[in-house]
């Protein structure tokens, strides 16, 4: 049994979590790369069907169900893994890395979780492993960001779980398949638990919120596993959801608008996620094979661009110690490399020809074209537009070029974090002239062809005009020292509030208590160290030394005696 | 930005266009397939909308001092 548990991919990440403490500091980092090729050996070797059962109460749970679907996303997650482990090679910090790799070990477990209960522990190990990535910062920021981030995610996994427990009280299976669109009670708290952590507004505020205050290579690992790993939940349990749809527009369109006001570089990355999930999430509400196709697709290419992406936005907070366009350019000679890598994925999610993000959006809008669903086609290409001009334009434009807003100085960067940024720029590019290698992988035969001149003509007539658009406009885009308000409002404004009502006025109304029953008690102590100068005032007046164990012994005993024989008497003559 | 990247622009929306006036003359998958250099007036009047709608919502709403939470 034991051995069994070991062909578990996820097994072999979260086992690895506990032998990095175990071996010396300077084998860590190999190590840390050495467990996600194990289990992408392992699940690219794994037999398709359900391959290992426990029994657990009554139950039956379903430990490793592969099918073509979750092998994908397996492939995908283990291999961000790997490429984070390089990004992160030169760290030495014990404690990111052993929550990197349950991280990434929950995400494969949700992946091949084959019933809910197997799901819903490994989600939860992604929500607290996750968490430990913000805090690894050390700043005060970070502290309360990471303590919000892990509070969400636990109502999240609330819902998600309220949802399961409904749905089996109510007869529903325990094994994960798709559900049938109908608004029961179950269906709604399970949607809303796994659109927390899709990021679905107004649910996704965590993300923008948590993900620019990150360490530098934690955020690499969580732009690419939590919200993908739920993307993956959302495409088995509810395909065809039509509400999803439109829910994904609004997606892409909202995180556009919050990225093109961002100032903080990660942060635009961050919303800009948001945006491209929309994209994913719309194919989901489809639910068409070819739909369900692009979501992968698109899920998977996006994890490469978006990790190559928040790699180079990490070199730069490496190498100048600030994340804010307001006070980086006018460096780009000194990080070329760097800049050229970014805007492979820059151009990559823009949807250029030739790089990933082409082949996997044209399949999505082919899907909305088949489904004469016109006006999402015509939105979402308004977020790829703007995804063009805050991640392909904005960021590198103010970050890089533009005069210096501020000083600093620019440090070299760990050559192992270059190359990462390589092999993600690599594969951005190998999928683009080579699609057929992706496709073959999807769960779906598909003989989609991306390359016509029609998608030709639709990207480079929007690219061209995005860009004349920015050039002449740019002076409107926000660069200032701000933050933006979203959701998290809610729970962050009032925030204060809560805490004065609910802490600081108990507390103080103790504290007050407290100090009154202290000072009582003291001037009662204080009257019973000498009795006398209650009963006798006349002695204290006189000014004459009162000692109230200046009886000999017998006297004392003596005068307790009357002492006892008055309040004996007055307690007869009460009652 | 020099004046050969203008030409290397503007070179490749000619193309586009002679490729969209030529292969794709017939073609009409959409609505919009019949308004000529459709993507290039969406895409200039998308980046456009979307500059002028963030800057505005920006300014009313969402955006704020760097203090804000901690104040």
């Amino acid at each position: 049994m034991m051995l069994e548990l070991l062909t578990i991919p996820a097994v072999i990440l979260i086992l690895g979590a506990f032998l990095l403490p175990l071996m010396p500091e300077r084998m860590r980092s190999g190590m840390f790369i050495l467990f996600p090729i194990i289990a992408l050996w392992l699940l690219w070797n794994l037999p398709e069907g359900n391959l290992l059962q426990v029994s657990f109460a009554s139950y039956e749970l379903e430990l490793l169900a592969v099918d073509g679907l979750s092998r994908i996303f397996g492939i995908i997650f283990a291999l961000i893994t790997i490429i984070g482990g390089v990004y992160a090679y030169h760290i030495k910090d014990l404690g990111q890395q052993s929550s990197a790799l349950a991280y990434a070990g929950g995400a494969l477990g949700v992946t091949f979780a084959g019933d809910f209960f197997t799901l819903f522990i490994f989600w939860e190990i992604m929500a607290a492993a996750s968490s430990y990535l913000i805090w690894a910062r050390k700043t005060e920021e970070s502290a309360k960001a990471g303590m919000r981030y892990l509070l969400v995610h636990i109502f999240g996994g609330g819902l998600l779980f309220t949802g399961i427990l409904l749905h089996l009280s109510s007869g529903g299976s325990l094994y994960i398949d798709s559900i049938e669109p109908a608004y029961t009670a179950a269906n709604i708290f399970m949607l809303l638990g796994v659109a927390l952590n899709t990021a679905v507004p107004p649910l996704h505020a965590w993300l923008a919120d948590a993900y620019p205050k990150a360490t530098i290579t934690g955020a690499v690992f969580m732009c690419a596993l939590t919200t993908k790993s739920a993307v993956y939940v959302m495409i088995r349990l509810f395909p065809g959801w039509e509400i999803l749809i439109w829910v994904g527009v609004i997606m892409a369109i909202y995180g556009t608008i919050y990225a093109l006001l961002a100032n903080d570089i990660r942060e635009i990355l961050a919303y800009s996620i948001i945006s491209q999930i929309g994209y994913m999430v719309t194919a989901i509400g489809i639910g068409s094979e070819l739909a369900l196709n692009g979501a992968t697709a698109h899920a998977f290419n996006h994890i490469i661009y978006k990790s190559l992406l928040f790699m180079a936005a990490g070199a730069v907070i490496h190498a100048t110690g600030t994340s804010k366009l307001s006070e980086l350019g006018g460096f780009a000679k000194k990080m070329p490399l760097v800049i050229g890598l970014y805007m492979v994925g820059a151009l990559s999610i823009s949807g250029m020809p030739l790089l990933n993000g082409f082949v996997s959006k044209t399949m999505i809008s082919g899907a909305l074209g088949d489904a004469h669903l016109e006006w999402p086609i015509l939105l979402l290409l308004i977020a790829t537009i703007g995804t063009f001009l805050h991640t392909g334009l904005k960021l590198p434009y103010y970050t890089w070029f533009t005069e210096k807003k501020s000083k600093f100085e620019v440090s070299a960067i760990p050559i192992n974090m270059k190359v990462a940024m390589g092999i993600g720029a690599f594969f951005c590019i190998l999928f683009g002239v080579a699609p057929q290698l992706l496709y073959s992988q999807l769960p779906y035969p598909t003989d989609f062809q991306p390359f016509s001149i029609y998608n030709f003509v639709e990207m480079i007539q929007i690219l061209v005009l995005a860009f004349v658009g920015f050039w002449f406009l740019k002076k409107h885009l926000n660069i200032s020292s701000t933050i933006s308000l979203d959701t998290d409002w809610f729970y962050r404004r009032p925030a204060g509030v809560v805490r004065t009502v609910f802490v600081e006025t108990p507390n103080n109304l103790f504290g007050f208590a407290e100090r009154i029953t202290l000072s009582l008690a003291e001037k009662l102590s204080g009257t019973s160290k000498n009795p006398l100068r209650l009963l006798l005032p006349a002695f204290v007046t006189e000014g004459r030394e009162i000692k109230s164990d200046g009886f000999t012994a017998s006297m004392s005993a003596a005068l307790a005696f009357i002492l006892f024989g008055f309040l004996v008497a007055i307690l007869v003559a009460l009652i | 930005m020099k004046n050969w990247h203008w030409i290397a622009l503007g070179t490749l929306l000619i193309v586009s266009l002679i490729l969209e006036f030529t292969y794709l003359a017939d073609y009409a998958s959409h609505w919009w397939n019949h308004v000529p250099a459709f993507y290039a007036l969406w895409g200039g009047l998308g980046c456009a909308v979307l500059i002028f709608v963030s800057k505005g919502l920006g300014k009313i709403l969402i955006l704020s001092d760097e203090d804000y939470y901690d104040a």
